[in-house]
C-alpha cells in the first residue's frame, strides 16, 4: 500500500477542529476518523490483481539514440482504475519520464510509451512495472510491481561510420584502376586496353602488342574474396578508459569499420572475441548484414578482468580455415600482457596470415611526459617516458617479427586501420 | 540674597515646607515596610491599615502574621477568622498547610486567583466585573448594606452582593469564605458605600482574627508554575496532530514507487592510472639515478627521431649532431644527454635536469 499527499493534508485539516475544540480526544479521534478513511479507501481501490501488464519488446537501438518502451496496460476488473504506472528500465538505458497517470474504465486498455536513450552498449533489461492503483477518495493506494520482462539490445554507436563514404570512394577508384602495380594471389584478370602514360610498363602485355597497332596493357580487379579475421582482446587490459572511451569499445569501432569495408569489398570476414575463453565467434562471410549482425554479437561484450589465453584465441583464429588471412589483432599495446600472453603465439599466426596490431594509444601519457614544472610532474614524466619507451620497444619487437602496429589515439584507429587494409589491399597483398 | 529680604514670608513658607517632608519622610519610614496591597501595615490608598485599625478598635483581637512558620504558631479555633489577604503568594504548600491548621476557624481568602480556587476545592471559575454602581447584599447577613468598588471577581454561585454576573462575596462551604472585592477593604475605599460596615461585620464575627499575608520566602521547588498551565490547551492536541502529519508526510514520500534499479556496471579503469602510480612509486622510492636516466635515455631516442638518426645511434654521434644543431658546447649537450653523465645529486637538479633536456629538444625541433 501506499498513501499520497492527501493524507498529511487532511490530518493538518484536523488543527482546525483542535482549535474549536481544545482538547487531546479531539486529536485522536481525527486521526481514527483519517485512518478509517485510508482504510477504506485502500478497501475501495481496485485490486491491482485485475491488472494485466504486457511490454512489447523494443527492439535494438544504437546507443545515444532515442527510442521508446511501450507497455500495454488491461483493466479487467469491474471498476474504473486510477493508476500510476513506473516503467523501469535499469539507469543506463536512460528511462527519462517513466511515470504514467491514468484512467482506465473497466475492460480498458491503453498502450503508455516510455522514451528511452541509452547511455552505453549492451544487453539493457527492463525491470518491472510498478501499477499504484487509487482509491476513488485518492487517500491511499495499492501498490504492485509486476513482472514484464523486456530486453532492449543497445547496440555499438559506430560513430566511425562516417569515415566509410570517403574509404568506399578510395575502395572504388581501386576497383577501376587501370593495372594494378603488382598481381597479387587474388588479382583477377580484367581486360586488355591502349597503354596511357603514367601505366605501369610492367603490366604491358607483350604478345597483345604485338598483335596490336599500339602498347596494350593488362588490367586486373583488386583481389576479391580475400579472408579478415578480428581478434577483439576483452581482457583486463581492454578494460582501461582513454578519455572518456574504454579501449574496447575503441576496438569495436574499428572492427565495425572494417567489417563494413571488407563487406562491400567482397571480402569475408570472421570476428573472435574473447579473454581467458573464446566468448565470440562469428563468421560474416557472405553476409549482406553483416555490420549489425556484427553490432548485435558486440552488443554485450564487456571487459573482463582476466589475462588474455593467447593460445585459445590463435586456434580460434586457426579454426576458421587454412587460407591465408589479414589477421586484426584488437588489443592494447602493453608490454607485459603482449610479451607474456601474445608473443609466443605469434610465429605460428605470422607464419599462416598476415597480421597486425591495433592499438588504442593513451594521449596522455605523452602529455604526463611533456609536463616537468614541479617535482612530482618530474617523477611522473619518467614514469611516462618509461612506459612509452617500453611500448616502443614492444612494438620494435612485433615489427621485427613481421607484425604491423598502428598505434594511434582511439579516434583515429579505426580510419588507420581502414587505411591500411585499403593499401593493402591496392597491392594486392591481402 | 535681596530677593530673600524681599520675600521673607514666601522664604519662611518653602523652609517649612521642606522641613515638613523630610521629617514625615522620616517619621513614614517604617511604614513602607509592608508595600503590599490589602496588607494591615500599609497605611497607602491600597493598603488595609485602616480596616485593621479599627477592627483592633472594635476590641478584636488582631493578629497579623506573615510566614507560613509564624501563622502555624498563630492559635487558631472555634472564635478564630483567618483571612488571607496577598492571596496570589500562595503556593500550593504554603495552601496546603493554610488549610491543615485552619482547625475550626472561619477562612476568608481575598481574590483568590484560579490555581488557589482549584485547590481550595472551588470549581467555579470567577468572572471579573466592574460595577458602576453600588452592589445590594441581598442576604440576611448583611442585610440592607451595599458594597461599592471599581474592580471586583463575581462568583457564579449562591452568595452575597449579586451583581450581573455573580456574587462578590461566596461561601461555597462552611468554613470557606471568597471576597472577590477587595476593594471593600483598602484604606481608599473603606469608606465608600457601605464598604467599611460590610469589612467589619465580614471580619469581626468572632473575636480573634488571624491576618494572614503569605510570604514568596515560604514557597518550594514543587509550588512553581508548570509551563504546560501557561500554555494555551490546544498546543498540546495540534502538536500531537503536526506529529502524526509528519508520519504521515514521511510514509507519503518514502514509498518508493516500485524496488530500486540494479545497473550492472562495467569494469572499466583509467587507462593512464598505471603511469601515474609508476611516478609516485618513483618519487617515493626517491631513486634520482634511474629517474635521470631515464629521462635521458628518452631525450636521446626522441633528438635522435628529430635529427632523422637511427635510433640505434651510437652516443657521441648524436651528442655531437646535436651540439651543431643548436650550437652549445658537446660538453654541454654531454653533461645533458650523455649516457655517462653524472645523475642530480638532490631533487632541485632533477627537476632542473628535466626542464632543460625539455629545453634542448625545443631548440632541435625549431631550428
Amino acid at each position: 500500500m501506499a498513501i499520497t499527499g492527501r493524507v498529511p493534508l487532511l490530518l493538518l485539516l484536523g488543527l482546525v477542529a483542535v482549535l474549536a475544540r481544545p482538547a487531546g480526544s479531539t486529536a485522536w479521534l481525527w486521526l481514527l476518523v483519517v485512518v478509517l478513511l485510508v482504510g477504506l479507501d485502500l478497501l475501495l481501490a481496485p485490486a491491482s490483481g485485475s491488472l494485466t501488464v504486457a511490454r512489447r519488446p523494443p527492439g535494438r537501438v544504437r546507443a545515444g539514440h532515442e527510442t521508446a518502451s511501450t507497455v500495454s496496460v488491461e483493466n479487467r476488473g469491474s471498476r474504473r482504475a486510477n493508476l500510476l504506472v513506473r516503467d523501469a528500465w535499469q539507469p543506463s538505458a536512460g528511462a527519462h519520464g517513466n511515470r504514467h497517470r491514468l484512467r482506465l474504465a473497466a475492460g480498458d486498455q491503453a498502450l503508455l510509451s516510455t522514451p528511452l536513450r541509452p547511455t552505453r552498449r549492451g544487453e539493457l533489461a527492463a525491470l518491472g512495472v510498478t501499477v499504484r492503483s487509487f482509491g476513488p477518495l485518492g487517500l491511499a493506494a495499492r501498490q504492485r510491481t509486476l513482472e514484464a520482462p523486456a530486453g532492449l539490445r543497445a547496440v555499438p554507436p559506430f560513430e566511425s561510420r562516417k569515415h566509410l563514404p570517403s574509404r568506399l570512394a578510395r575502395l572504388r577508384d581501386l576497383d577501376g584502376r587501370s593495372a594494378v602495380r603488382v598481381r597479387g594471389q587474388g588479382t583477377e584478370f580484367d581486360s586488355l586496353r591502349e597503354y596511357v602514360r603514367g601505366d605501369d610498363v610492367r603490366s604491358i602485355d607483350w604478345r597483345a602488342s604485338a598483335r596490336n597497332r599500339s602498347v596494350v596493357v593488362r588490367t586486373w580487379q583488386p583481389e576479391r574474396d580475400r579472408r579478415v579475421v578480428l581478434v577483439l582482446d576483452t581482457s583486463r587490459v581492454s578494460a582501461g578508459r582513454v578519455g572518456d572511451v574504454p579501449r574496447l569499445d575503441s576496438a569495436m569501432e574499428a572492427a565495425l569499420l572494417i567489417t563494413a569495408l571488407a563487406a562491400r569489398a567482397g571480402d569475408r570476414v570472421d570476428v573472435v572475441a574473447g579473454d581467458r575463453r573464446v566468448r565470440s565467434r562469428l563468421r560474416l562471410a557472405g553476409a549482406r548484414d553483416a555490420t549489425s549482425r556484427l553490432e548485435d554479437a558486440l552488443a554485450g561484450l564487456f571487459p573482463e578482468i582476466a589475462e588474455a589465453d593467447w593460445t585459445g584465441l590463435a586456434g580460434a583464429v586457426q579454426s576458421f580455415g587454412r587460407q591465408r588471412a589479414l589477421v586484426v589483432l584488437l588489443t592494447p599495446l602493453e608490454p607485459s600482457a603482449v610479451e607474456e600472453g601474445l608473443l609466443p603465439v605469434l610465429p605460428v599466426l605470422v607464419a599462416h596470415h598476415r597480421v597486425v596490431l591495433a592499438s588504442v594509444q593513451d594521449p596522455e601519457v605523452e602529455r604526463l611526459a611533456g609536463r616537468r614544472s614541479g617535482l612530482d610532474e618530474v617523477y611522473a614524466a619518467a614514469a611516462a617516458e618509461q612506459t612509452l619507451s617500453r611500448r616502443r620497444a614492444t612494438a620494435d619487437l612485433l615489427e621485427v617479427l613481421g607484425v604491423h602496429v598502428i598505434d594511434v589515439p582511439g579516434e583515429a584507429l579505426p580510419p588507420a586501420l581502414a587505411d591500411h587494409y585499403l593499401s593493402l589491399k591496392a597491392r594486392g597483398l591481402l | 540674597m535681596r530677593w530673600l529680604a524681599g520675600h521673607r514670608l514666601a522664604a519662611f513658607v518653602v523652609a517649612a515646607a521642606v522641613a515638613a517632608v523630610v521629617v514625615s519622610a522620616w517619621l513614614g519610614r517604617n511604614d513602607r515596610t509592608h508595600p503590599a496591597a490589602l496588607d494591615p501595615g500599609n497605611p497607602d490608598g491600597g493598603g488595609a491599615q485602616a480596616v485593621a485599625r479599627v477592627l483592633a478598635g472594635q476590641g478584636i483581637d488582631v493578629e497579623v502574621v506573615r510566614s507560613a512558620a509564624s501563622f502555624e504558631r498563630a492559635r487558631t479555633g472555634a472564635t478564630t477568622t483567618i483571612v488571607v489577604t496577598s492571596s496570589s503568594h500562595l503556593g500550593s504548600s504554603t495552601t496546603a498547610r493554610l488549610l491543615q491548621h485552619q482547625g475550626a476557624a472561619d477562612l476568608v481568602v481575598v481574590a483568590p486567583g484560579p490555581p488557589l480556587l482549584r485547590q481550595l476545592g472551588v470549581a467555579q471559575v470567577p468572572v471579573t466585573t466592574s460595577a458602576d454602581g453600588p452592589v445590594g447584599a441581598g442576604c440576611p447577613a448583611y442585610d440592607g448594606l451595599t458594597v461599592r468598588v471599581e474592580h471586583a471577581q463575581a462568583y457564579p454561585t449562591a452568595g452575597c452582593f449579586r451583581g450581573p454576573e455573580g456574587v462578590l462575596l461566596s461561601q461555597p462551604r462552611p468554613g470557606l469564605t471568597l471576597l472577590g472585592a477587595p476593594g471593600l477593604l483598602t484604606n481608599d475605599q473603606a469608606l465608600d458605600g457601605d464598604n467599611a460596615a460590610v469589612a467589619l461585620r465580614l471580619l469581626g464575627q468572632r473575636r480573634h482574627l488571624v491576618w494572614y499575608v503569605p510570604s514568596l520566602g515560604d514557597l518550594e521547588g514543587a509550588d512553581a508554575v508548570s509551563l504546560g498551565s501557561l500554555l494555551p490547551d490546544w498546543l498540546e492536541p495540534g502538536l500531537w496532530l503536526l506529529a502524526a502529519v509528519g508520519i504521515a508526510s514521511i510514509g507519503w514520500r518514502a514509498r518508493r514507487l516500485g524496488p530500486l534499479a540494479r545497473e550492472p556496471l562495467p569494469v572499466e579503469v583509467k587507462a593512464v592510472e598505471t603511469t601515474r602510480n609508476l611516478g609516485r612509486l618513483y618519487r617515493r622510492s626517491g631513486d634520482r639515478r634511474h629517474v635521470a636516466h631515464t629521462l635521458r635515455s628518452a631525450a636521446r631516442a626522441r633528438l635522435a627521431e628529430r635529427l632523422r638518426l637511427s635510433r640505434r645511434v651510437g652516443p657521441d654521434r648524436l651528442t655531437g649532431d646535436v651540439a651543431a644543431r643548436t650550437g652549445r658546447t658537446v660538453e654541454d649537450v654531454e653533461s645533458l644527454i650523455g649516457p655517462t653523465a653524472p645523475p642530480p645529486g638532490n631533487d632541485r637538479e632533477l627537476t632542473d635536469l628535466a626542464q632543460r633536456l625539455t629545453e634542448l629538444d625545443r631548440e632541435v625541433s625549431h631550428r
